[in-house]
């Protein structure tokens, strides 16, 4: 295990500051390898050059792809849409069924509950691959301001341009990132995958039942690669097998992988809401460090906005039991209220909104835009939450194995990098695919693969341990860290050595 | 979005409201937060602190010097705390929110004086009377800056009666300062533990007594039972003391007066003893004289721990008002 001997906080003390810059910059236009978003159909004819059709079962492809998630749609049309690699053999398999969000269309005075922050370099790498353009503006919110701040010591620092001197230039795009509904984003790259010259095999509403190697054939030795059997029966084997299968990953457990971490004892309650007219105020995202776990708010178009509240599974499945309007009156003391208040109200089966009223009427708390304005209502069924975890995969690769995605990292939703960082992957492997193909190489050797996994395994390590630090430093009700917490808190906040300013703007550009 | 920014830097402008508890001058003294609040600066509240605790010590008849010393200290993370204990529990909770006061409006004492004798109303009107005291005499908070904070203050000073009924401590000077080392640990009000310093001017063998018998008692109880803040007094009245007792989880105090009794008889005892021996002494030895010089320094001794004891047992009083 070679990584266990890494200086961790040497790690994230050397890489932090870099890491934005080196890992996660996507494509830009002049990039040497510029994507194209469609291409001429006579490159069809080229497609089959790399892989062998001779055995009738199973069938051979370049490279196939487990898991139709975010991670695994980026990667299908990443592949179609970058020159050198556009013409594998591609197959993308899904459990589930991708119809309704083939299908999918905007409900207008509605959002889904599962929302991602997409940091610019996502966006950008989504441009490049012809995604972005389906994605409908109007139910994207971008923001380029963040309130974060202590519960307990109410140290907080403020990401505002505006506040900043000078404020911020016309030149710069400032924001921080954008706010995009997990089923539009799909839905935008299933249809940058439809415009594709060469179609991958797209094969949703089944699943991987076994993974095993393959055998001699006639023409092929296939004792190396790996051949994946679905539930229909149907069996394809792979020069590259890719797992952007998710936490439980049957890739990585077919490649004997190891996954390390550990479970938080945490869920992550997600919901949106109505809110109160906000127009006054700039789009922030807002996230208040509770000893349980942060709970955070973030912006739609309009007067929408989304919680990820991060906190005890027993305390989740109270909030989940409310009625609407007491679950609306202990979000909105969640960012008002003491942390004393919001654990006792956790105890009350009703009537938290006659508690909480006479709680934030004796409760000094700061005013919007410091903290989020009132929410009013709760869309009906956005109530959901999800198990939070940290797992890190030993290695990416094996011979013929490539993880990217949650299958490789689990990280804590705080800073809402996971999707961001499994992007980043996904772009540092085919990148490292196309330079494979270019020196003539198996793209499933690992000589291909080595490049993908050295660019990135450092960086997500260093990202995952910074949040889980994070998470531990803030789970103190008391004690020295909290106020020593809060001096790095003001230190920044003051603008100190020009260290706000540069963490804005590295956010910006990344 | 850039058309807002002009206007959104006005809004910030008054974004923050007049927090109490940032740092301002002496010219621009807040407005209070509260009838009576009087905001004072980081270096008032230290010279207060100090000051209040120097007259407190030269003039221990100045309960509001000692009042003022309980508030100063208390500010702010001491009376924060007690408050959110109170916010813990249902009861303390509610009586947060009705800010009940005790008068001699409030509580009817005649009514009070009719129950059974073993009830809280009757053991703390008793009390009172024997003290000559009434709920009235109880100053009104002006230090502590939070409303709700002030609040929990005046609640611990007009429930203060009511920990005298149901410690069921002697008033004597070691069952006063095993009260105040009740109430240290059961409330961590700093103004408290620094009463119980006054255990140092107390004779020896009575120190001796405190601290292996009542202060471990006190601090042992303080710390173990539930907050006598959260007791809604006025529902009480009636419940019986030892149920009560039970109730917070206190246990029944070692017996000050039986044990007071005790070491006076055996004092009386040793005494009796050595005065014969002395007589007997006498009787041999031609040094009649010594013996009577030696007497006296003992008396001035004595005379002295008295003077200090008396003060101590002022300062506690006062406290004990505050
Ligand atoms: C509450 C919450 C908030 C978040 N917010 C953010 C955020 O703001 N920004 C951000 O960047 N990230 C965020 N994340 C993280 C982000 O959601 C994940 O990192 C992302 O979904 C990972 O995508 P993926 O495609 O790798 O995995 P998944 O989304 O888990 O997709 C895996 C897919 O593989 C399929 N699959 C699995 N096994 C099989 C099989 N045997 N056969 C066939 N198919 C299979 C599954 O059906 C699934 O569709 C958040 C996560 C949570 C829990």
């Amino acid at each position: 295990m070679w990584h266990e001997n890494i200086d961790h906080a040497n790690v994230i003390n050397r890489t932090k500051t870099t890491m934005r810059q080196t890992l996660l910059r996507l494509p830009t236009r002049n990039s040497v390898w510029a994507f194209r978003a469609s291409r001429p159909a006579q490159i069809a004819s080229t497609r089959r050059s790399f892989a062998s059709e001779a055995s009738p079962s199973p069938e051979v492809y370049d490279v196939v792809v487990v898991g139709g998630g975010p991670v695994g749609l980026t990667l299908a049309a990443s592949l179609g849409a970058a020159r050198t690699t556009s013409h594998l053999k591609v197959a993308l398999i899904e459990g589930m069924d991708l119809a309704p969000i083939r299908n999918w269309s905007p409900k207008p005075d509605y959002f889904a509950n599962r929302i991602v922050s997409l940091i610019p370099s996502t966006v950008r790498l989504l441009k490049e691959i012809g995604a972005w353009k389906h994605i409908q503006q109007n139910r994207v919110q971008s923001y380029d301001g963040m309130q974060v701040w202590d519960g307990m010591t109410g140290a907080r620092v403020e990401f505002d341009w505006n506040k900043l001197w000078g404020g911020k230039d016309e030149q710069t795009d400032t924001t921080i990132a954008h706010m995009v509904e997990n089923i539009h984003l799909s839905h935008g790259l299933l249809k940058a995958i439809g415009d594709l010259a060469v179609q991958p095999t797209m094969i949703d509403k089944t699943k991987v039942e076994r993974i095993q190697y393959g055998e001699m054939t006639g023409q092929l030795d296939m004792r190396d690669w790996p051949v994946v059997t679905l539930s229909t029966g149907q069996q394809l084997a792979a020069r590259l097998l890719i797992g952007a299968d998710g936490g439980n990953s049957p890739v990585r457990t077919f490649a004997g992988i190891e996954s390390r971490g550990w479970d938080y004892d945490r869920h992550s309650m997600v919901a949106t809401f109505k809110i109160e007219d906000d127009s006054a105020f700039p789009k922030f995202a807002y996230q208040r460090f509770l000893p349980s776990g942060p709970v955070a708010i973030l912006p739609l178009p309009g007067n929408f906005a989304n919680l990820a509240w991060s906190t005890t599974p027993e305390k989740v499945t109270h909030l989940k039991s409310l009625a609407p309007e007491d679950f609306v009156a202990m979000v909105n003391a969640a960012f008002r209220l003491s942390y004393t208040d919001i654990d006792y109200l956790h105890n009350l089966k009703s009537g938290v909104v006659e508690e909480t009223k006479w709680r934030e009427s004796v409760t000094q708390h700061p005013d919007p835009p410091q903290i989020p304005v009132r929410i009013t209502e709760v869309l009906d069924g956005t109530r959901a939450s999800f198990p939070l975890k940290m797992r890190h995969a030993d290695k990416y690769i094996a011979e013929r194995i490539a993880l990217v995605g949650d299958a490789a990292h689990t990280i804590h939703p705080m800073a809402g990098q996971g999707l961001n960082s499994g992007i980043g992957d996904v772009y540092s492997l085919v990148k490292s695919l196309a330079e494979g193909i270019r020196h003539g190489q198996d793209v499933g050797s690992s000589f291909t693969l080595e490049p993908f996994q050295s660019e990135r395994y450092l960086p997500n390590n260093a990202l995952l341990g910074f949040v889980d630090k994070l998470h531990t430093l803030y789970g103190f009700e008391s004690g020295p860290l909290v106020p020593l917490r809060s001096l790095g808190v003001e230190i920044i906040n003051r603008d100190w050595f020009g260290l706000k300013r540069f963490l804005m703007s590295q956010a910006a550009k990344s | 979005m850039a058309a807002s920014t002009t206007c959104l830097r006005c809004l910030r402008s008054r974004a923050l409201p007049a927090a109490s508890n940032r740092a301002f001058s002496v010219l621009n003294r807040p407005p209070p937060n509260y009838p009576g609040h009087v905001p004072l600066t980081g270096p008032e509240r230290l010279f207060l602190a100090a000051g209040s605790a120097l007259m407190s010590f030269i003039d221990p008849r100045r309960g509001d010097m000692i009042a003022l010393l309980g508030e100063t200290t208390a500010q702010p993370f001491f009376i924060t705390r007690l408050r959110d204990t109170m916010l813990r529990h249902p009861t303390g909770r509610r009586i947060l929110r009705a800010r009940p006061r005790i008068t001699s409006q409030s509580l009817s004492l005649p009514r009070l004086r009719s129950l059974p004798p073993n009830t809280i109303g009757a053991t703390y009107v008793a009390w009172l009377d024997r003290e000559g005291v009434s709920p009235d005499t109880r100053a009104d908070v002006r230090y502590i800056d939070d409303e709700e904070c002030a609040y929990v203050m005046q609640r611990y000073r007009e429930c203060h009666d009511f920990y005298h009924a149901i410690t069921g401590l002697p008033i004597v000077r070691e069952g006063e300062i095993a009260l105040k080392a009740f109430e240290f640990a059961n409330t961590g009000l700093p103004m408290t533990g620094l009463s119980v310093f006054s255990a140092l001017t107390v004779k020896a063998d009575e120190r001796e007594r405190l601290l292996k018998v009542y202060l471990p008692w006190a601090v042992r109880n303080g710390m173990q039972a539930e907050s006598v803040l959260n007791v809604y007094w006025e529902e009480e009245l009636e419940t019986d003391v030892g149920e009560m007792r039970e109730r917070l989880g206190i246990e029944v105090p070692p017996d000050l007066r039986t044990a007071r009794a005790e070491a006076r008889r055996r004092k009386r005892d040793g005494k009796t003893t050595t005065t014969t021996a002395t007589t007997a002494a006498a009787g041999t030895a031609p040094t009649g004289d010594e013996t009577a010089k030696v007497e006296t320094e003992a008396e001035r001794a004595e005379r002295e721990q008295l003077e200090i004891e008396r003060k101590a047992m002022e300062i506690l009083e006062q406290a004990d008002k505050m």
